[in-house]
C-alpha cells in the first residue's frame, strides 16, 4: 500500500471531469486548479478535448507522462474499467468518490473494485467518500464548491471521518475557526483502504501531531484495537463514535451480556487504548486545540487566575468536579504576587485580581504560576466586560503560552467583544473556551493523557 | 456447558471456587455435605436458578436438607435436571461479579463490577477487551464509582484489591484462550480481607 499516492502525489487525473458546473466531476477539477495543486492535472472525459482550459484527455492511457493519483466520479458501473485503465497505466493510488456500491447492496461490484485494485496494486480510498485534503500539497477531492464549505488552512491535526457529512461539517468550522489541518480523510465504504490503515499512516506522518477519528463503526476490531493502542504511544487520538444508541442490542442471558453492549464495548476500547473520547463534535474542537497547542502536564493541581470572584467560583466547581485538584500556591509566587498586586487582591488559588485589573496583573500572576512548583496548569479567567482590561491583555497570554511551559487555557464568557479577542487569542495558539466549564473538562483529558504518557 | 464442565473449567485457571459436588441422589447429597451448606440444582434449561427457587441456602443439617432437597427439585418442574450441587456455604464478604463476553468486533470483553444492585440498577461496572495486564486489571477496579467501598468505610472491611486484580486477569486468559465460550457470569465472586472465593458460575457456548 501505498499512501502517499493519495496524500502527496505529483500528478492527478479527474476521471469524470465534467464542462457542466452543475456536476461533482467539474467541482472537482476546479477544486484541485484553483486550490494550486502543486502537480499536473488531467481531465478525464470520452466526450471533451479540454475543460477549464486544460486539455481533456478520452482515458488515462493516452496520457504520457506517470500519473499518481486517479480521482473517479463517474457511474459505479463504470468504475472497474476505469481503474484497469488505471492499472495498465500503471497509477498508484485512487480515489473513488463514486456510490452506488456495497452501500446500497451492490457487493459484487465492490468486489470487482477490490480485485482490480489487488490486481494492478492501486491503493484505493472509497468507492463513496469525499476523499482527501491536504493543505501542503493541496489536493482537495473533497467535490463541494469552497463558498460552501471552507478548507482549513495548514496545521498539525489529521481528520479521519468514516462518514462524509460530519468530515464536512467539521472541516468547514475548522476553516471558520482557524483551525490548522494536516490532512483530512474520508473513507466511505473501505473497501481495501479502513480507518485501521488510515490511522497507522497519520501516525507515521511527520507533519500530524494530533490524529481526530470520527468512526461509526470499524471493520476489522481486533487489529483497530491493536493499531489505538500503539498509536497513542505516540500521538494523541481523539475520537468520536457515532451510533452509539443503535444496535448491538443481541439478545443475550447472561448478566455480562446484557451490560456490555456495542457501545460499552467501544468505550472500553478507548479507554483501554488511551484514545480521548469526544461525545460530540464540540468536544472534537474542545480538546483538540488543548492537545495541539500545549504542552503535556506534570500533575493534575490547577492555578485559576480572574479579574471577577464570580469566575473564579465556577471554574473551582469545574476542577473539582472534573476530579482536578486546586493548587496550593508556593511561598515564593504568593510573595511575588503580593508585591506587585494592590493589597486588597487576596493572593490565594483561586487568584481573583479583582474587577479593576488590567493586563499588568495578570502578568504578575500568570508568569508566578509558571514558575510556581505546585502549579501544573493554569486557567486563566478573562472578563473582557470590565472596564480596565482591553486588548493589551492579549500579547501577555499570548506570550506565556508560547514559553510552553505548562498547558495555559483561556475562559473567555462574553459577547461580540469577549468573542473578537478570544479569536485573537486562538489563532495565536491559545486555547480560548466560552466557559471554564469546557477548559477543565478539555484540561482533565489532558492530565490523563499526560500522566500515561509520561509514564 | 455443563455446570460440571464450566466449574473444572474456572478450575483449570487456577481461579478458586467454593467447594462442592453435584451428587444424584439425597443419600449421596448426605454423604458430602458439610454443614452449613448451600443445595442447587444442576440444569442448563433454568437460567436464574434463585429466581425459580432451586436453590436453598444454608441447610444446616440432615432434616433440612432432605426437605430441601426434594423442594428444590419440585421447583424445577419439567426442566431435565443433571443433578443437585452441594456446596460448602461461602463466608459473607463482598459479593462482585466478574463476566465475560465474546464481542463480534473485538473478540473476548471482561467485565467487573460490584454485585447485586450496583451493577443491576447503577450500571456500575467496567469493561476491557481481552487480555488485560495487571494494570489494565487495576484501572477496571479503581474506575468503577464503588471503588471506595474497596478500600473500607464506615464499618465495612476492604477488600483484597490485589486478590481482584488477580482474579480478572486469571478470567481474562480464560476467555482469551477458550473461543468457544460466548458469554460467561461468575456471579458472585465473594471477596475477603484476604482472598476471594467464586460461588457460582455459568458459561454459554
Amino acid at each position: 500500500m501505498n499512501l502517499d499516492a493519495l496524500f502527496n502525489p505529483n500528478s492527478v487525473a479527474i476521471i469524470g471531469a465534467s464542462r457542466d458546473p452543475e456536476k461533482i466531476g467539474h467541482v472537482l477539477l476546479k477544486n484541485f486548479i484553483e486550490g494550486g495543486f502543486r502537480g499536473q492535472i488531467y481531465p478525464i472525459n470520452p466526450k471533451c478535448t479540454e475543460i477549464l482550459d486544460l486539455k481533456c484527455y478520452a482515458s488515462v492511457k493516452n496520457i504520457k507522462d506517470d500519473v499518481d493519483l486517479a480521482v473517479i466520479s463517474i457511474p459505479a458501473k463504470l468504475v472497474p474499467e476505469a481503474l484497469k485503465e488505471c492499472g495498465e497505466k500503471g497509477v498508484k493510488g485512487a480515489i473513488v468518490i463514486s456510490g452506488g456500491f456495497s452501500e446500497v447492496g451492490n457487493v459484487e461490484l465492490e468486489n470487482q473494485l477490490k480485485e482490480i485494485c489487488l490486481k494492478y496494486n492501486i491503493t484505493c480510498l472509497g468507492p463513496n467518500c469525499m476523499g482527501v485534503i491536504n493543505p501542503l500539497t493541496r489536493v482537495d477531492s473533497v467535490f463541494i464548491p469552497t463558498y460552501k464549505m471552507g478548507r482549513p488552512k495548514l496545521g498539525a491535526v489529521s481528520f479521519i471521518s468514516q462518514s462524509g457529512a460530519i468530515g464536512g461539517a467539521v472541516l468547514d468550522l475548522m476553516a471558520r475557526q482557524g483551525f490548522g489541518m494536516s490532512k483530512f480523510v474520508s473513507y466511505g465504504n473501505a473497501a481495501l483502504l479502513d480507518e485501521t490503515d488510515l490511522l497507522r499512516y497519520m501516525a507515521d506522518d511527520g507533519r500530524t501531531k494530533i490524529i481526530v477519528l470520527y468512526i461509526e463503526g470499524v471493520k476489522r476490531g481486533r487489529e483497530f484495537f491493536e493499531a489505538l493502542k500503539e498509536v497513542t504511544r505516540r500521538k494523541p487520538v481523539v475520537v468520536l463514535k457515532g451510533g452509539k444508541t443503535s444496535g448491538g442490542a443481541a439478545a443475550t442471558k447472561s448478566h455480562t451480556g446484557t451490560l456490555a453492549g456495542n457501545a460499552a464495548v467501544y468505550q472500553a476500547v478507548f479507554k483501554q487504548c488511551k484514545a480521548v473520547e469526544a461525545m460530540n463534535i464540540d468536544e472534537i474542537f474542545s480538546f483538540s486545540k488543548l492537545f495541539e497547542s500545549q504542552p503535556f502536564c506534570s500533575g493534575d493541581r490547577v492555578g485559576i487566575i480572574t479579574n471577577g470572584g464570580g469566575l473564579a467560583v465556577v471554574a473551582t466547581d469545574s476542577v473539582e468536579e472534573n476530579g482536578l485538584k486546586l493548587a496550593e500556591l508556593s511561598d515564593g509566587s504568593r510573595k511575588c504576587i503580593s508585591e506587585k498586586v494592590p493589597p486588597y487582591v487576596n493572593v490565594k488559588n483561586p487568584l481573583d485580581l479583582s474587577g479593576d485589573a488590567g493586563a499588568d496583573r495578570f502578568e504578575v500572576a500568570v508568569h508566578a504560576m509558571l514558575d510556581d512548583p505546585n502549579v501544573d496548569a493554569i486557567l486563566v479567567g478573562v472578563l473582557f466586560q470590565t472596564e480596565s482590561i482591553d486588548s493589551r491583555v492579549l500579547s501577555i497570554l499570548v506570550e506565556a503560552s508560547n514559553l510552553k511551559k505548562k498547558p495555559i487555557l483561556v475562559a473567555c464568557p462574553g459577547g461580540e467583544y469577549a468573542e473578537v479577542h478570544s479569536r485573537i487569542l486562538e489563532n495565536c495558539g491559545v486555547p480560548t473556551y466560552t466557559s471554564s466549564t469546557y477548559a477543565i473538562k478539555s484540561l482533565r483529558k489532558l492530565v490523563d493523557y499526560s500522566k500515561f504518557i509520561n509514564k | 456447558m455443563k455446570y460440571a464442565d464450566a466449574i473444572s473449567l474456572i478450575k483449570k485457571y487456577d481461579i478458586s471456587f467454593v467447594e462442592g459436588s453435584i451428587v444424584r441422589s439425597v443419600d449421596d447429597a448426605l454423604k458430602v455435605a458439610k454443614y452449613p451448606v448451600v443445595l442447587k440444582v444442576v440444569s442448563d434449561e433454568i437460567i436464574h436458578k434463585s429466581d425459580q427457587g432451586c436453590v436453598k441456602l444454608n441447610v444446616k443439617d440432615e432434616d433440612s436438607l432432605r426437605k430441601a432437597y426434594s423442594e428444590i427439585l419440585s421447583n424445577a418442574g419439567k426442566a431435565r435436571v443433571d443433578g443437585v450441587l452441594v456446596q460448602s456455604m461461602a463466608k459473607p464478604g463482598s459479593e462482585l461479579i466478574v463476566g465475560g463476553r465474546r464481542d463480534e468486533q473485538f473478540g473476548p470483553v471482561i467485565l467487573f463490577g460490584l454485585g447485586g444492585i450496583f451493577v443491576e440498577v447503577f450500571k456500575d461496572f467496567s469493561l476491557r477487551v481481552c487480555p488485560i495486564d495487571r494494570e489494565d486489571a487495576m484501572e477496571m477496579i479503581t474506575e468503577l464509582k464503588a471503588y471506595p467501598l474497596f478500600k473500607g468505610v464506615r464499618g465495612r472491611k476492604p477488600v483484597d484489591i490485589e486478590a481482584i486484580a488477580d482474579v480478572l486477569q486469571k478470567v481474562s486468559k480464560l476467555l482469551y484462550e477458550n473461543e468457544q465460550i460466548n458469554e460467561m457470569d461468575i456471579n458472585p465472586v465473594i471477596a475477603y480481607e484476604k482472598g476471594y472465593c467464586a460461588v457460582d458460575v455459568r458459561v454459554l457456548p
